[in-house]
């Protein structure tokens, strides 16, 4: 008995090694690990930029640990278990959807890198609308450098539109032109056709149509500070302050009423689908093979529609119609460093990669995100493939300067689901529901920013 | 004359109970008692250090955290009873437990009459070979995962493009809002989770009808009962042990519904396919607030609890065991 307690020992002993919890995932020592949103594959394709970025830096090894998610939610929760379970990853990809949750509690502000190697990414903030670096400040500070993004804007059937006997619209056309083109497109379809099919989600769903009202759920103000960055790197812009804060619930204002009866309209007439709710996957194949005629969706869209076979003149895009305005909604994404990292300096060399010419045109080879860089995104998207009016994609931030992140305090993940339970009893009760399924989405949204 | 009192079967230690079952070999010195007792312990060592560590100590943990806020990232703060308060308080938390007993109630009284049915019908005078097929193909959704099943369901359902409308279309019925109306949602889960889950009643009740002996039926038969009045007087009350086992299952496992509806709906439209282990999870994975996911565990492990018992009270007088 006690022999075979002692060679269990011995064993033990022996084949320490293979046996340290270092070995799982996340818990390296020699490292920097960091987190993305994919697969094994997609950890997998990221060893070019790895490599390149290893042949800038032998010194700092790196390893990529994807995280699979149905949303960025997902994405999230799966972060705040490797948080619980004491294996932080240094750096994390972090998008809109989570940019306050990380930066009230888990990141590492970047002001100190910036203001120290401002020389070196001038050229970044040179080429990146204010817009996209804005939506990553909290509070004064600045937590991530975008490297890509999406505005909403509409992707439509040629073929749809051309049946119904109509030009591509005005850059500023109008919501009533919207329901005319909607209207067109219906009575012009034979079979299963969907003149506006929508997702309920808070990227594309209701918040472009909000937008584009100068209107939202939660009321936008924007956070003092922030005059170190914008004096720095954006002298002749507008200030843009210390970033947005959506503090209070807001669904009752009148314009968010009349966004919404929009949408009851369209609903009501047929002219869109009732919103299901998902991150719209099945979009791509309705779309390519004429079942839709319009939806909301930004440049990552146009790999998927080249992959479904889907020819560049058979599609083309346009802004959001305006109503008060034509603000449009986008979400972006970038790496955080987490609070928790002993090699944040580490990680700022990872970031400063990230943003770097080099670094972003490896990472994005293909039209599957709009890049932040607009010189490399024009690169990008005017390489052959994709929309005629690929240009729009930017231009968007340009043209629309008061374009904006989709709303996304700390508590998004609230936020959002009492959004999203709400909107289909919002709109398809009738022009009188509306009112009552915005009171019942304001409680909920009332609930979900309370202070604990 | 006394009787000696006898030691509850909780009070009888381990050590004695392993004394008074194993006759003492002669000769055996304390040294080797010591030795055979290290022995017992070191072969349930693995056993009991695997049970407390994953579910003793997770369990009390979960407890403890019920009176607490906690965000993961920052240090647990005191709640006292604000958790407990907040199920009371939080309307889509009330209605997500409303939700869950509907559910349960309609789920299980299909499934088990689904499975029932199907287990007779397999049962009854057939080839062997068709018997076969049966048994395999009615339990086949069983093994499959519920998330994708319920992605394929969703397309099936969707309202403008599935399927399923698609087929009512061309029999000239309106589009149906499947998973975009309260009463289309519940019926999309219900149907789904049902249609997962009826194997394994199924295969519980092909074990209890194969218990049956045949010439209980062949006695009734020549006594002139038939069809419905022999499946009343004969197959239930034989099958009866069956069934609470399979509804304690079935029970069990309804309360704890969650892959279908958080694929299919994300407990939409507003709170109407909202369960209670969906909140558990929205509470402490996207909301943060691991407390109130605790304290929403506790009265879900409780209510479980209860109706089991219910169940097995029930059971005295409903349960035949021949």
């Amino acid at each position: 008995m006690i022999g075979l307690l002692g060679l269990g020992v011995a064993g033990t002993v022996v084949s320490w090694p293979r046996l340290s919890a270092w070995d799982i995932p996340g818990r390296g020592q020699q490292a920097l690990t960091v987190a993305i949103l994919g697969t094994a594959q997609d950890a997998a394709s990221r060893q070019t930029f790895v490599q390149a970025f290893q042949r800038k830096h032998p010194d700092i090894p790196v390893r990529i640990v994807a995280i699979q998610g149905a949303d960025w939610g997902d994405y999230f929760a799966k972060i705040l278990t490797m948080v619980a379970a004491g294996t932080p990853p240094d750096v994390v990809t972090v998008a809109t959807e989570g940019a306050q949750l990380f930066a009230s509690r888990m990141a590492h502000p970047l002001d100190e890198y910036v203001k120290r190697d401002k020389d070196e990414i001038r050229d970044y903030f040179e080429d990146v609308a204010p817009a996209l670096v804005g939506s990553f400040m909290y509070k004064g500070s600045l937590f991530q450098l975008p490297d890509n993004f999406n505005a909403a804007n509409i992707y439509y059937n040629t073929a749809a539109l051309e049946r119904a006997g109509l030009e591509r619209p005005a850059d500023d056309w109008s919501v009533d032109d919207f329901f005319t083109v909607m209207r067109a497109m219906k009575s012009s379809a034979t079979g299963t056709f969907v003149p506006y099919f929508w997702n309920n989600r808070l990227w594309g769903g209701v918040v472009p149509w909000l937008y584009i009202n100068d209107t939202s759920i939660l009321t936008e103000t924007t956070a003092p500070g922030g005059d170190w960055l914008w004096n720095e790197f954006y002298p002749g812009e507008e200030w843009r302050g210390g970033g947005p804060l959506w503090e209070q619930a807001d669904a009752l204002n009148p314009a968010a009423v009349e966004s919404f009866g929009v949408l009851q309209q369209l609903v009501a007439e047929g002219l869109a689908a009732n919103p299901a709710q998902g991150g719209g996957n099945e979009l791509v194949a309705l779309f390519s093979t004429g079942a839709v005629g319009t939806t909301p969706a930004g440049g990552y869209w146009v790999e998927g529609l080249y992959q479904a076979g889907m020819a560049n003149d058979a599609y083309d895009v346009q802004y959001f119609p305006k109503m008060a305005s034509q603000r449009a909604q986008f979400g972006a994404a970038g790496y955080a460093i987490m609070e928790t990292s002993r090699r944040k300096d580490e990680a700022w060399e990872w970031i400063k990669f990230a943003v770097s010419v080099e670094g972003m045109r490896i990472a994005h080879p293909v039209p599957d995100s709009n890049l932040t860089r607009r010189t490399l995104n024009a690169e990008l998207y005017g390489a052959g493939i994709g929309p005629k009016h690929w240009e729009i994609f930017y231009d968007t931030l340009l043209k629309f300067p008061t374009t904006g992140p989709i709303p996304a305090p700390p508590q998004q993940a609230a936020v959002e689901s009492a959004l999203i339970k709400n909107v289909v009893g919002t709109i398809t009760n009738g022009p009188s529901g509306v009112r009552r399924g915005l009171e019942t989405m304001q409680r909920d949204l009332e609930l979900a920013l309370r202070e604990r | 004359m006394t009787v000696p009192p006898v030691p509850s079967v909780s009070t009888v230690s381990l050590e004695e109970t392993a004394q008074s079952t194993q006759p003492r070999p002669e000769g055996e010195t304390p040294l080797r008692r010591r030795g055979n007792r290290l022995l017992v312990w070191t072969f349930l060592a693995p056993t009991l250090v695997g049970l407390g560590l994953f579910s003793i100590v997770p369990i009390i943990g979960s407890v403890v955290l019920a009176f607490f806020h906690w965000d993961i990232i920052t240090p647990p703060e005191w709640a006292g009873w604000d958790n407990f308060a907040e199920l009371a308080s939080n309307p889509a938390i009330r209605i997500s437990f409303l939700n869950t007993l509907l559910f349960v109630v309609l789920a299980v009284t299909v499934q088990l009459s689904v499975a029932l049915g199907l287990a007779i019908m397999v049962q009854s005078r057939m080839p062997n070979w068709l018997r076969t097929f049966f048994r395999s193909a009615l339990f086949l959704p069983l093994v499959l995962s519920a998330a994708s099943v319920s992605l394929v369901m969703a397309y099936l359902f969707n309202q403008e493009f599935g399927l399923v409308n698609e087929f009512l279309a061309a029999l000239g019925i309106a589009k149906v809002g499947w998973l975009t109306t309260g009463l289309g949602a519940k019926t999309v889960v219900l149907l789904v989770f049902v249609w997962q889950n009826f194997g394994f009643s199924f295969l519980l009740f092909l074990g209890g009808l194969s218990a049956i002996p045949r010439e209980v039926y062949e006695a009734s038969s020549i006594d002139g009962a038939k069809g419905l009045r022999q499946f009343r007087a004969i197959t239930l009350p034989l099958v009866s042990p069956t069934l609470l086992v399979a509804s304690v299952m079935a029970i069990i496992s309804a309360l704890q519904v969650f892959d279908q509806p958080y694929v299919l709906t994300r407990g939409g439209p507003g709170n109407e396919t909202r369960t209670a282990v969906m909140v558990i999870y929205e509470s402490a994975f996207r909301e943060l607030e691991f407390g109130l996911a605790s304290a929403v565990g506790i009265i879900l492990t409780l209510l479980i609890m209860l109706v089991t018992g219910i169940q097995f009270w029930l059971s005295k007088r409903f349960v035949f065991y021949g």
